[in-house]
């Protein structure tokens, strides 16, 4: 048997791309001078990991890039180089080179070697110089197990640990489960790297070892009791097994000192027996440093002792393996089932509503009973499928950063309730919006820092993002304290395009609602990040197929503020059904501005318009859904059936319907994935009699209806 | 992956024994049985392993164990390899090893298996 390793590809992108999110939020949270050494680890712990898996999956030149990025990183680590805000450049670009490397091999496509061969170079000069200033150290001041780094902190050397250390030692009790091997992992690249942190001692238990004949070779049947002597962060160790997780017992205990390593003094001399020297990949001890001349070429990817399959749990801390990965699909298959199982109970309700007799009464008892513990479940796989808008938040604190400087601005970024939940598709398409949204802010919203102080406000600009639940709703606000919209230059602008015309007068509402039009921009010159005037239309189309909508409020002096109000899942939607003849039909309640009866005398005929009426000082056109379905309806005459004044796209149109049926919740069904595309369609349903009705498509009903009086 | 007996190719010279020589393969349970490991020990070819380490367990004669063309060996491997003797030892039989020190062995320390597999001293 061989094991196939691109089955762990998909797994490893994935993993690696959350990963290098998590390293750039600590890398972001870093402190310049002052850095909190659990974020350097974490930071650590990633390039670690991405550098074992690709070296596994042979991604030589990820692995390459990473390992010079962990040799760095391993010198800010021990405290032998201070993080200055150069070298956190250098990271956070080295962030964004290896999430390029990742995507370019994950499709296959070839990475750009110079941009990645620059900045490895620069990471290695980095290492090089901090390197030469120990060599010169050391040349002045030999001191063979103790060396102090440029900035003054003493470091200990890689492989000679520092005295008094060897007070401290970890006992580590690792039992395989039988699977272990199977699922990629071997104990000897693990035990190899523990010792390489600097040494190991090694007990086997072979109890559990059956006799040769009955052993499957696929399984484990070892386990191991395990010493690591000296200053090892617990970290360190627990990541050594972080790829195994869930496949073995593990715990890492602290222990007294052993006797025979009691005395400091000798404590590299007298390393117990069998004592593995340390991992030759680690660092070059400084005193080698000082011999040969620093190598500036980058290093070769080391066959890293990490490199196991299944890179699971790559930032996890110990502890918090409290989860586990499940693909979207299966979840949505059960959401299926659960959609499913809610329509046979509506059919059993509703049989039971009407049976009579003597066992009626428990039926339906036993029915109610059924029905909370049907809600309670689709709510339990709603929330599986729910993550926090913390996900698309998380990449904002970078890109502020970065824009701010560019445009040399001041901004400070305030994000609150990042742990709002909405469903995972909404979340994968709000993203591109909000990053548009915020962009705008700061490079239309937010005044550079001299125009800011001369109007009085603080120097730092702030941009606001917000989110919350509201009703069955999730609202996110993307607000800035910035000069707000200039409704004259907007007004002076649509002129100019001829959007409106000259002499029109328009309210404040109206003007805000111009920058929502395909082509507009007022920025005075188009910057690589807005002004070419492709966004906010984009941003209102994504909103809109979302089944949300987006407001806008400003305030000339005090900044705007952006609202976004989307729908918790597009699994469900909250529904208004009507009834045209036999039929019956979902209208989405987001759309709906309000229902109503006409009067013969509010009704208009207009040439080239159709029938329209009278709505608030308005004529809105009339939609006859039983016309537009080919259904037989049981009136046609307008003042005795309803108007349901529907919104879509900016515009409004009443959808005249026979009856109103009741308001309730529905499992969206595709209509693409079981039928095909229909205009004015946007899915179905199955109802509680067991029958489908289809749920309509406001903003598609309008372009149906354009087409048809166009024709 | 071929366990044969004696027929994969040594590839350190000075060992004592030219085992490069075309000498044809050697029935499992020769008359000093005598196993030759292959450059790759790991886990894909670990029931291999096993089928040919079954073939010597009963073996009465001493067996050796050449791990000279050893290139990969891992837990799987060692495992397999760590029952084999230690089911001789039970038996009353002795395993001895050749050529381990080169890759097999700075496994097997690292497992802490060296007593288990009786390999012989950091000397040899």
């Amino acid at each position: 048997m061989t094991v196939d390793l691109t089955q762990f590809h998909a797994a490893f992108f994935e993993e690696s791309f959350e990963a290098l999110d998590a390293m750039e939020a600590a890398l972001l949270k870093l402190d310049i001078g002052a850095p909190d050494p659990e974020l350097i680890n974490t930071i650590f712990r990633v390039a670690h990991s991405i550098k074992g898996g690709s070296a596994t999956f042979g991604f030589s030149d990820i692995a390459s890039f990473t390992h010079s990025l962990e040799t760095l990183l391993d010198e800010l680590r021990s405290g032998g180089m201070p993080v200055t805000a150069a070298v956190s450049d250098l990271l956070l670009k080295s962030v964004d080179v290896l999430r390029v490397m990742l995507r370019a091999v994950q499709s296959k496509q070839p990475i750009d070697a110079q941009r990645v061969s620059d900045l490895q170079f620069d990471l290695e000069v980095t290492i090089a110089r901090k390197r030469e200033s120990i060599a010169a150290e050391t040349a002045r001041a030999p001191a063979p197990a103790l060396t102090a780094s440029s900035d003054g902190v003493p470091a200990a050397t890689a492989d000679a640990p520092a005295p008094g250390t060897e007070a401290r030692r970890w006992r580590i009790h690792f039992r395989p489960f039988r699977e272990l091997l199977a699922r990629g992992n071997d104990p000897v690249r693990m035990l190899r790297e523990l010792a390489g942190l600097g040494g190991l001692e090694v007990r086997i238990d072979i109890q559990a070892l059956p006799p040769l004949a009955d052993i499957n070779p696929q399984e484990c049947h070892l386990s191991w009791t395990l010493e690591v002597p000296g200053e090892v962060p617990e970290e360190a160790i627990r990541q050594v097994f972080d790829w195994a997780e869930g496949d073995c017992d593990l715990a890492v205990e602290r222990v007294p000192p052993a006797p025979s390593t009691a005395a400091a003094a000798d404590a590299a001399q007298s390393a117990p027996q069998p004592q593995i020297p340390a991992d030759s990949t680690r660092s070059p001890a400084p005193q080698a440093a000082a011999l040969e001349p620093p190598a500036l070429t980058p290093a070769p990817a080391s066959p890293s002792p990490s490199a196991q399959p299944r890179p699971e749990a790559t930032l996890s801390a110990p502890g918090d393996s409290g989860s586990i990965r499940v693909s979207v699909e299966k979840i949505d298959e059960l959401m299926n089932s659960v959609g499913e199982l809610v329509i046979t109970q509506a059919m059993l309700s509703q049989l039971g509503a009407q049976t009579e007799g003597p066992q009626a009464e428990r039926l339906r008892a036993g029915l109610a009973q059924l029905e909370r513990n049907m809600r309670e479940l689709q709510e339990s796989v709603m929330r599986v499928r729910m993550l926090p808008i913390s996900f698309v938040f998380s990449r904002f604190p970078r890109m502020v950063r970065d824009l701010a400087q560019r445009l040399g601005k001041q901004i400070e970024l305030k994000l609150t309730g990042e742990q709002t939940e909405l469903d995972k598709t909404v979340l994968e398409k709000i993203g591109d919006p909000l990053v548009h949204l915020v962009r705008n802010c700061i490079d239309h919203g937010i005044e550079s820092p001299e125009v800011r102080l001369a109007a009085g406000k603080p120097a730092a600009g702030t941009v606001h993002l917000d989110a919350s639940h509201r009703g069955g709703n999730i609202s996110v606000e993307v607000s800035d304290d910035g000069g707000g919209l200039d409704k004259t230059r907007i007004l002076a602008k649509a002129r100019a395009r001829g959007l409106i015309g000259a002499n029109e007068t328009l309210g404040d509402a109206q003007i805000y609602e111009l920058i929502f039009l395909p082509g507009f921009s007022t920025a005075e010159k188009t910057t690589d990040l807005s002004g070419r005037g492709v966004g906010m239309d984009v941003v209102r189309r994504n909103v809109k197929e979302l089944g949300g909508k987006i407001e806008l409020a400003s305030e000339p002096g005090r900044g705007s503020r952006f609202t976004i109000t989307l729908p918790l899942t597009l699994a469900i939607v909250d529904g208004q059904s009507v009834a045209v003849g036999s039929e019956t039909y979902i209208v989405p309640l987001i759309s709906i501005v309000e229902s109503m009866q006409l009067k013969p005398t509010g009704i208009n005929r207009l040439s080239g318009r159709g029938e329209v009426f009278s709505f608030r000082g308005d004529y809105l056109p009339i939609l006859r859904l039983h016309a537009l379905f080919g259904v037989e309806p049981h009136t046609r005459a307008l003042d005795e059936g309803l108007v349901v004044v529907a919104e879509g796209d900016g515009r409004r149109v009443g959808l005249f319907v026979d009856d109103l049926l009741g308001q309730q919740q529905v499992v969206i069904k595709s209509l693409e994935a079981n039928y095909g595309h229909i205009d004015g369609i946007s899915g179905a349903t199955i109802l509680g009699d067991g029958s489908v009705a289809l749920i309509l498509d406001v903003p598609g009903l309008i372009r149906a209806a354009d087409m048809r009086a166009a024709a | 992956m071929k366990s044969r007996t004696r027929s994969t190719p040594a590839r350190k010279a000075g060992r004592g024994r030219t085992a490069r020589a075309a000498s044809p393969p050697r029935a499992r349970a020769g008359k000093s049985g005598e196993l030759t490991l292959n450059a790759d020990c790991t886990l894909a070819q670990a029931a291999r392993l096993k089928t040919s380490l079954g073939g010597l367990l009963a073996e009465p004669q001493t067996v050796t164990l050449d791990a000279g063309a050893v290139q990969r060996i891992d837990t799987a491997a060692l495992q397999l390899l760590a029952a084999f003797v230690r089911d001789r030892r039970l038996l009353g039989h002795c395993t001895q090893w050749r050529g381990a020190q080169q890759t097999l062995a700075p496994a097997a320390r690292l497992l802490g298996m060296e007593g288990v597999l009786e390999l012989p001293g950091e000397s040899r």
